[in-house]
């Protein structure tokens, strides 16, 4: 018995350190791939950018001069947009592709832990969420079409970049679920009817209240809007905000984990 | 394999089914409670029933004490078999996962059926409903606050595991402790002790209807004292019956005793719901709530040494049962009440509406786990395992191993740590079909200590299968792969091996320096980078980018990555395909430096001479199935083969034609012959061509062999 317990206190802790370790490694680098190739990022991140610049700047400039929210509005769409969209096809597709390399049947059958591979692909996701965010609200702020405070820009972007979080994961899903080729077309499946039916990009009608809950962006904007004290668009309360992006997260983050483990 | 600790945990499955099981039919009998007022549950049946309110306080009683008892026994087993890391990471799937993503699916649903079943009660019109209290943590767990309290046992027992490791070093108190456990059950003065802190807890209620037992903590976050300390004491005396090796076996032989003292109480604890069913402050409250922990410890105590008794065996129903009682638990709740609304106002006697309930709602529970649950991601996520459900067995009927059954208390597959004789990796009667296509025909093949074994075979005979088997990528349809001992898809096993496969490109962007480094994280004694690179010969392109290196050049980068982690079974598919002589040369040395070092190497390849070179046992696979295996030697000798070389007027056909030829070629205006009747056909020869020259005969090389055995396979 003596012998049996203390065997267990040596097994334990010698495993963990060398995970740590693989998890600190495989992030680094994930992102010294995307440094050396950043040919896959650049489109993505220059989308929301050019949309914001059209929508906010060029079509609705002297709305938002007169009506200060219709500028918060519009920022807080193609923000999300941008650091969503990054985290979700960021991690989506390069999963998708590196599991047709075999690299993810090569990594399942060495000890690598499956969710050291989630961790490393969800923090260069957070990396390139902030890149294509950074341009939005600079640009914003330069046009001076954004009517917040320092504190309220510094708690907006931080919730942003939580909100990438089930983004990352539900890029890890479909990149785990689906092809190279297909990844793409899953994600825009996936992901454009919840910007438009989230209320993201315009108001949603009465009648549609219900299913909005249903889009993590929707999450992901409350969740934003009530850390920037933004009222006029809280629509949930600050901790259903939370837990849908909890919900998702785990869902999506589970869904990964058990089939890269099982099927890479 | 089937050993006593095994069919014990058979037992313990069987009991915490049961437990969960029980939930169903308590929550069934809801509806039919006599005196409730309406609003309490979602119906109120017009046929109350006070057979059916004694049953579910019977029941309730020690059902939930019961379950926390063995969670804490499997907590402990877990702790001990995955480590901290592997513990939490299972737990938070199998208990975290399934109270998150349950919750949210279920809460609604469980909303919408009240709102329906309350409209029935008040007659179409729906009361005010009554907020959540406005105490701080208030949030409507549901049923499934039993999770939830999980987890909470699992970071205190956690951090008191951490604590008395620290304070007792020489393990004199936790072996002091140890003959306590199972001197408490044995003396039956447990059942005595071990409810006196639940019942100093529910004494100092102020309010406690004596049916309700112990106050579900079912409406907040913050855990309760009552509830946090009855399943907490359970928890802890499982956790503990765990360590003591004794208990068990106590348990099992005072089963009786315990059941008939728990009947006495829970007799008196009836008469007085029956007579005075609010407690008021007093001797009976005390009484009441001392005999209540007696109870419960007595029924815990009681059933689960029943179970050891009767159910130690393995059965296959009871297993199945006991797979399905997790999620059969997490879902019940909404489908019981919907049929509790449903039959709500039928004008029947209870006695036909509740049987009812019952089989309607297990029939459904049990289809949707057979059909949604065993064979998919939920069922992997709740009971560890993914099940075929349809057509084919799963795996070998052995009843013995692993009682992977599931759930929030159990921890799900364990590894067989037995290892046949010197094998460290075994296929022993392995099948593996995809669709049609029998890959594997119950196949056996080991590799032993430190031993080269090569498997040879033509495309498609299996041989990937098989490494795949052995890595853990597949899993068979039938038979055991073993793997160091454990099975191959624990991470401890994996550690150990190292892989280098076919059809595998590693990421373009980094450097087979980055690469090595990267695979090393992966192992807990790897090789340091540089020695890495230097074994395998790559130190002179390790800086330059992978996806600029030559097809040879990644192959050798990929050896590198097999070998860093120091493995003690090393997997090469196909491993010297695209490399130059020199390249070659350069792996074959390491391989069998690797080989002096005491790994054992499965090497597929379709050079023979890479064989002959290195292999100290060959294994033939075609079509599925192993048709030769032995020395490279015995190889020869089985099909004794030999090859007889010569100028001759003869030509090829016509030699072809004679018996025991196997092979004719004519190669440099020779005629290569292979042969199993050397003599015969030297014989032959000079009889038939008088100016026949420059004869040889030697014994044929594992190229003749191979192309023998396979083409007698086909």
């Amino acid at each position: 018995m003596n012998a049996l317990a203390l065997n267990s206190v040596d097994t334990a802790s010698a495993p963990r350190a060398s995970a740590m370790g693989a998890y600190v490694t495989e992030t680094r680098y994930e992102l010294i791939r995307m440094i050396r190739n950043p040919g896959i990022a650049i489109p993505v991140l220059a989308l929301p950018f050019a949309l914001y610049g059209l929508f906010a700047l060029v079509i609705a400039g002297e709305a938002i001069d007169k009506d200060p929210n219709l500028g918060i509005f519009l920022f807080a769409a193609f923000s999300i947009m941008a650091v969503t969209m990054q985290a979700l096809f960021g991690t989506g597709v390069t999963l998708a592709l590196e599991r047709d390399m075999g690299l993810l049947r090569l990594k399942r059958a060495q000890p690598a832990p499956p969710a050291a591979w989630v961790v490393a692909k969800i923090a260069s996701g957070l990396v390139l969420a902030v890149l294509a965010y950074a341009p939005v609200v600079i640009v914003a702020l330069a046009a001076g079409k954004l009517a917040l405070d320092v504190g309220q820009i510094a708690a907006f972007s931080g919730a942003l970049l939580v909100g990438t979080i089930p983004f990352c994961a539900m890029g890890l899903m479909i990149g785990s679920l689906a092809s190279g080729s297909a990844a793409p077309g899953y994600a825009n499946l996936v992901y454009l009817p919840g910007c438009y039916l989230s209320g993201m990009f315009f108001p949603l009608p009465q009648s549609m209240y219900w299913q909005a809950p249903i889009w993590p962006q929707f999450h992901v904007e409350q969740f934003a809007m009530h850390l920037a004290g933004i009222t006029k668009y809280q629509y949930e309360p600050l901790s259903m905000a939370i837990a849908g992006m909890l919900g998702y997260t785990v869902l999506f983050a589970g869904i990964t984990v058990w089939r890269l483990s099982r099927k890479g | 394999m089937n050993n006593p600790q095994d069919q014990r945990l058979h037992a313990l499955d069987a009991v915490r089914g049961f437990a969960l099981l029980l939930g169903v039919a308590f929550h069934a009998a809801f509806s039919f409670m006599p005196g409730w007022p309406p609003g309490i549950w979602a119906m109120n049946d017009n046929s109350p029933s006070q057979f059916l309110s004694d049953a579910a306080f019977v029941t309730h009683i020690f059902r939930m004490s019961l379950f926390f008892f063995i969670a804490g026994y499997f907590g402990r087993l877990l702790y001990q078999r995955l480590g901290a890391g592997g513990f939490w990471t299972n737990r938070l799937m199998r208990i975290l996962v399934p109270l998150i993503v349950g919750w949210v699916i279920l809460y609604p649903i469980i909303g919408y059926i009240w709102t329906v079943g309350l409209t029935k009660v008040f007659g179409g019109t729906l009361p005010p409903m009554p907020e959540m209290p406005k105490t701080p943590g208030a949030f409507p767990l549901a049923h499934l606050w039993f999770l939830y309290q999980l987890l909470w046992l699992y970071v205190a027992a956690v951090a008191v595991r951490a604590l008395v490791v620290r304070l007792d070093p020489a393990q004199k108190l936790r072996g002091f402790v140890d003959k306590l456990v199972t001197g408490s059950i044995r003396t039956m003065i447990g059942m005595l002790t071990l409810g006196l802190p639940l019942a100093a807890a529910l004494m100092s209620l102020s309010f406690w209807f004596y049916w309700q037992g112990i106050p579900t903590p079912d409406m907040s976050l913050i855990p309760q004292v009552p509830a946090t300390v009855g399943f907490g004491t359970a928890f802890a005396f499982g956790w503990l019956v765990h360590r003591s090796s004794d208990a068990l076996k106590a348990i099992e032989q005072r089963w009786l005793q315990h059941i008939a003292l728990a009947i006495v109480a829970t007799a008196w604890l009836l008469h007085v719901v029956h007579t005075e069913p609010m407690a008021q402050p007093g001797q009976t409250k005390t009484l009441f709530a001392l005999t209540f922990g007696a109870a419960v410890w007595g029924w815990v105590l009681g059933l689960t040494g029943a179970a050891l008794r009767f159910l130690s065996n393995y059965s296959a129903t009871r297993r199945y049962i006991a797979d399905a009682s997790y999620w059969i638990y997490l879902a019940h709740l909404p489908v019981v009440a919907a049929f509790g609304v449903l039959v709500g106002h039928w004008q029947l006697h209870w006695s036909v509406k509740y049987p009812f309930i019952l089989i309607a709602s297990f029939a459904l529970l049990f289809l949707s786990y057979h059909l949604l649950v065993r064979g998919t991601v939920i069922g992997q996520l709740l009971n560890g395992r993914k099940h075929r459900i349809w057509g084919r067995k799963p795996e070998t009927p052995s009843p013995s191993p692993s009682p992977t059954s599931p759930g929030p208390g159990s921890p799900g597959p364990f590894a067989a740590n037995t290892a046949g004789g010197g094998a460290v990796a075994q296929l022993r009667g392995i099948t593996k079909r995809y669709g049609a296509v029998t890959a594997l025909n119950s196949i056996d093949i080991e590799v032993r200590r430190g031993e080269l074994l090569a498997v040879l075979g033509p495309n498609g005979a299996g041989k990937s299968t098989a490494i795949s088997l052995w890595l853990g990528l597949i899993e068979p349809d039938a038979g055991v792969v073993t793997l160091l001992g454990g099975e191959p898809q624990d991470i401890a096993q994996r550690r150990m091996l190292g892989v280098m496969m076919q059809d595998v490109e590693m990421p373009k962007e980094l450097r087979p320096r980055e690469l090595v480094a990267l695979a090393s994280s992966y192992y807990s004694n790897p090789l340091e980078v540089d020695e890495t690179l230097r074994r395998a010969g790559i130190l002179p392109f390790a800086d330059r980018p992978y996806g600029k290196l030559s097809g040879g050049q990644k192959r050798q980068a990929q050896f590198a990555v097999a070998i860093c982690g120091r493995p003690k079974v090393l997997f090469l598919d196909e491993p010297t395909v695209g490399l130059d002589i020199q390249a070659r040369a350069a792996m074959w040395t390491s391989i069998r430096a690797l080989l002096a070092d005491g790994c054992s190497i499965v090497l597929t390849t379709h050079y023979l001479e890479e064989a002959e070179a290195l292999a100290d046992r060959v294994a033939v696979v075609a079509k599925g199935r192993v048709i030769a295996s032995g020395s490279v030697d015995d190889m020869r000798a089985l099909v004794a083969c030999r090859q007889i070389s010569c100028e001759s007027s003869l030509t090829a056909e016509e030699v072809r034609s004679w018996p025991a030829v196997v092979e004719v070629a004519l190669e440099d205006q020779k005629l290569r012959i292979t042969t199993t009747d050397a003599e015969g056909v030297v014989r032959r020869l000079l009889a038939s061509d008088s100016r026949l020259a420059r004869l040889e005969v030697r014994q044929a090389g594992l190229n003749e062999a191979f192309n023998e055995l396979t083409r007698e396979a086909a």
